[in-house]
């Protein structure tokens, strides 16, 4: 217990400094580019005729953010706004706030992540497992399948599927995550709504990540193969299909939960523009917008709220670690 | 067989190494259908692209919403009466030079980090292992979004150069971890007793045998950058006045071209990034067979 009460402490200690060093880019960046964004709001502000509330706006900006001093102070009152939540104002559609913004956007994005991630890595595990295991020819014909999905990246596919099954084959919604003026509640209708619109980026994210978890499993049982253990347990006489779940599958999990863990952030970043194409209200939904209408608060409040959230996944990843490879527990207890 | 334990028994190592290298790389069934594949695209379009005449480059050069086969425009216009073809040839040099120097500064950035981190050890080592981890951990793309989104306008040269900067986490472990294996070599160990100094050791003695692995790691950058500017493109933070992959599907989707069932559209830059980069990809898997040659016993 001490050992893992030691191993926790490290990777707290690391996700502590992730957050820190990538917050601290977040706020360096912008002031050594050239080009001020709250200038270029102005700029187009007054090339659409200028907007109400523009002044306020500059007056609560500089308040908050203590533009007009020193970087230090700027840099200590960035931190303490961060610590209360305070993400600052949206410019598009002041005077909503950031924050509230992107409250609205993470169950989208988070409830359409968790499930695509789960399902791609259990389906490309099992089906990379069995193929890894039994050398037949009809199974080897899924590995090119798999590479060109893996190589195809998310928002290729998204386009081609909205293309088949929205608008030739009228069969998914082309966009958005509810119909509208559907009413949000626990009931049939609205679950059903959610799933019918979520259908076509799920399926977008899961043929894709499919690929990933598919060769990685197919090479990992492969390599394990030729193992003592295997042989051993093929000596005593075990059926193959224990041997193959008990044995091998078993103790490949576990580099493929690690790359699970490692994959969090790459999905959460492909899934953003998955998320444009199919005007899906997520995070990437609201950067893109954000983008369009010169809302660099916007902007950097979901960067920021990603970043920590990818920290955040990794950190919870590596604290159950242990409970799956018990080398760890070891490891870490003798040291 | 391999040539990376021959290169300590015969003199000169780095020559020896290389020649070997290629040879193998030639051999590579993976790389050399990748490279050709790769090559294609790349010599086709530029010399397609300078036989295009200038004039049918700008807006209304073409009818609108022409599909493909009409007489001048290949393979269709948009609804500006831009010829798709006329674009697409300008996209793929553009989209190659987008990787190309992204794949450059994020390698030699990620190979003097890597390098540093482990020839040096101590607390270098630790600051910068800090730093990769760090830099790994969170996705690129986000921090690409921030400044792409701060420095509006950017050309096809500066987008490169900013992905190029965030791409050298992943070849940094990598060099890393080589140099620390190498660095416990008895080669190592002479050259330091006969008074090289440490840059010298890590220029003449260890880089010959990190090429392959940079190699390696570049078609990898390369890869990502592709990837990074197709992505931020989509996003609308390309670079808006040239024509790349990612700006072609940009606009395709902009003005509706999957609603217009204008498909020529779309499909034309998303067929061409899928070549792409799947020619990348299987220059990688060569190289990756070739740089270590553990992997091909696999699978």
């Amino acid at each position: 217990m001490r050992g893992y009460l030691s191993y926790i402490g490290q990777r707290f200690a690391v996700f502590i400094i992730t957050v820190f060093i990538s917050i601290t880019v977040v706020f360096v960046v912008p002031r050594l580019v050239p080009g001020d964004p709250m200038g270029a709001v102005f700029l187009s502000m007054a090339q659409m005729g200028g907007s109400a509330g523009a002044a306020d706006l500059v007056r609560e900006y500089e308040r908050m953010f203590g533009l007009d001093q020193s970087i230090w102070v700027q840099y200590v009152a960035f931190w303490r706004e961060l610590f209360n939540g305070n993400l600052g104002y949206s410019i598009a559609t002041f005077p909503s706030q950031v924050s509230t913004l992107l409250r609205s956007a993470i169950p989208w994005t988070v409830g359409l992540l968790t499930v695509t991630t789960i399902i791609s890595w259990v389906l490309g595990s099992v089906i990379g497992a069995l193929v890894g295991w039994h050398k037949s020819r009809a199974f080897q014909a899924l590995v090119p399948v798999a590479l060109v999905l893996y190589t195809t990246p998310y928002y290729i596919l998204a386009i081609i599927l909205v293309y088949l099954f929205a608008f030739q084959v009228r069969v998914f919604p082309l966009s958005g995550a509810t119909s509208l003026g559907a009413v949000a509640g626990f009931n049939w209708t609205y679950i059903s709504d959610v799933l019918w619109h979520a259908a076509l980026p799920a399926l977008s994210i899961v043929l894709v990540s499919l690929g990933w978890w598919f060769l990685s499993m197919r090479s990992l049982i492969t390599s394990l193969k030729g193992e003592d253990y295997i042989l051993n347990a093929e000596a005593m006489g075990i059926k193959d299909r224990r041997i193959m779940w008990g044995y091998a599958f078993r103790n490949a999990l576990l580099p493929q939960a690690t790359g699970l863990a490692i994959s969090m952030g790459n999905i959460v970043g492909g899934a953003l523009i998955t998320e444009v194409i199919f005007a899906y209200p997520g995070i990437g939904w609201v950067i893109f917008n954000a983008i369009k209408g010169l809302d660099f608060p916007v902007i950097q409040g979901g960067v920021l709220l990603i970043i920590v959230s990818v920290a955040l996944a990794n950190f919870v990843i590596d604290s159950l670690y242990p409970f799956i490879d018990p080398r760890i527990r070891y490891q870490s207890a003798r040291s | 067989m391999t040539a990376v334990p021959l290169q300590e028994q015969t003199a000169p190592p780095e020559v020896q190494a290389q020649r070997g290298f290629v040879q193998q790389l030639g051999r590579n069934p993976k790389f050399m259908v990748g490279i050709i594949i790769f090559l294609t695209l790349l010599i086709g379009a530029l010399v397609l692209g300078a036989l295009v005449d200038p004039a049918t480059r700008s807006t209304g050069s073409f009818l609108p919403r022409q599909s493909p086969g009409t007489p001048g425009a290949l393979l269709g216009t948009d609804t500006l009466g831009r010829s798709i073809a006329v674009q697409l040839l300008e996209a793929i040099p553009k989209s190659i030079q987008v990787g190309l120097l992204a794949a450059a500064v994020g390698t030699v950035l990620g190979a003097l980090i890597g390098f540093s981190s482990g020839y040096f050890g101590g607390l270098v080592d630790t600051i910068l292992r800090v730093l990769i981890d760090v830099f790994l951990s969170v996705p690129s793309l986000l921090f690409l979004i921030l400044i792409a989104s701060l420095v509006r306008g950017v050309d096809v040269t500066t987008m490169a150069l900013i992905i190029g900067i965030f791409a050298w986490s992943w070849p940094a472990r990598q060099v890393r971890a080589q140099v620390l294996t190498l660095k416990e070599r008895g080669f190592v160990e002479i050259s330091r007793m006969s008074g090289m100094s440490g840059m010298e050791i890590i220029i003449w003695e260890l880089m010959p045998h990190m090429l392959p692995w940079l190699g390696a790691n570049f078609v990898n950058a390369f890869i990502a950058a592709v990837l990074a500017e197709s992505g931020l493109s989509i996003l609308g933070l390309g670079p808006q006045r040239e024509m790349t992959l990612g700006m072609m599907i940009y606009w395709a989707l902009n003005y509706g071209a999957i609603l217009q069932n204008m498909w020529w559209w779309w499909v034309t830059p998303v067929v061409s990034l899928m070549a792409l980069f799947l020619s990348l990809y299987m220059v990688h898997i060569g190289f990756d067979e070739v740089a270590n040659p553990r992997l091909q016993t696999e699978g």
